[in-house]
């Protein structure tokens, strides 16, 4: 990480939490969309904040349903 | 009263155009500035995250043709990042790549936050196709208050 040289190298240090970034993925996408679907700005910035939540929760409770899924309905059908 | 004729609908060829060479640029030139700069900043945003965690490594049109096809709907940008892999990294031997060459989530990670800011200005360059001129969020909101009171 000492050496590392941003943009021109990649962020491996980041392997083990890559799964943080889907934040800041969420929010660039609620950006964009927001903007174009917004009709007043005194509430876009709570848009955006209210659409990069339920992108991220809705993310999450997918991967917690593969999760049990996986983890406890598959063994049962062994 | 909304328009309702669809024939009379406007394409901006010039503003999908101006979109694809640089994001926001299409809705700047409709008038549209401030929608037009939240998207600048959305896409580069998106854009700057995928190439600080993947490397520029993470556009690479040779090895990730699939993934390229969305990054580039980011316009020059992209394309330029492609050029500096192909030149800064692709033709190092192996040793020296193997520091510059995302490996697993990094790379990952980096692709598709270029290819989600690709598939966004894809859409918002469909929106720049058929808006209307001058008609700014504050515009749009000041015609719904008058057509409700």
């Amino acid at each position: 990480m000492l050496a590392w040289i941003p943009f021109l190298e990649p962020m491996n240090a980041m392997q083990s939490i890559w799964y943080i970034f889907i934040i800041p993925m969420s929010l660039g996408i609620s950006v964009v969309y927001r903007s174009l679907r917004e009709s007043t700005y005194t509430t876009y910035w709570r848009s955006v904040a209210l659409m990069t939540t339920q992108i991220v929760l809705g993310i999450a409770a997918i991967a917690v349903a593969i999760g049990v899924f996986v983890q406890l309905v598959i063994p049962l059908l062994n | 009263m909304p328009h309702t004729n669809k024939s009379h609908i406007e394409f901006h060829v010039s503003a999908f155009v101006l979109g694809w060479l640089f994001p926001g640029l299409g809705h700047i030139a409709l008038g549209q500035k401030r929608r037009g700069f939240l998207v600048m900043f959305g896409i580069l945003f998106l854009v700057f995250f995928g190439v600080l965690v993947g490397g520029i490594d993470a556009v690479d049109h040779k090895h990730d043709g699939l993934w390229f096809i969305a990054q580039v709907w980011c316009g020059p940008v992209v394309i330029a990042i492609d050029l500096l892999n192909q030149k800064l990294i692709v033709p190092l031997p192996v040793s020296q790549r193997a520091t510059l060459v995302g490996l697993s989530h990094a790379n990952e990670i980096g692709t598709l936050f270029i290819a989600m800011a690709g598939l966004m200005n894809f859409v918002v360059l469909l929106d720049a196709l058929q808006a209307k001129q001058n008609h700014d969020l504050e515009r749009r909101c000041a015609d719904n208050t008058g057509a409700d009171s």
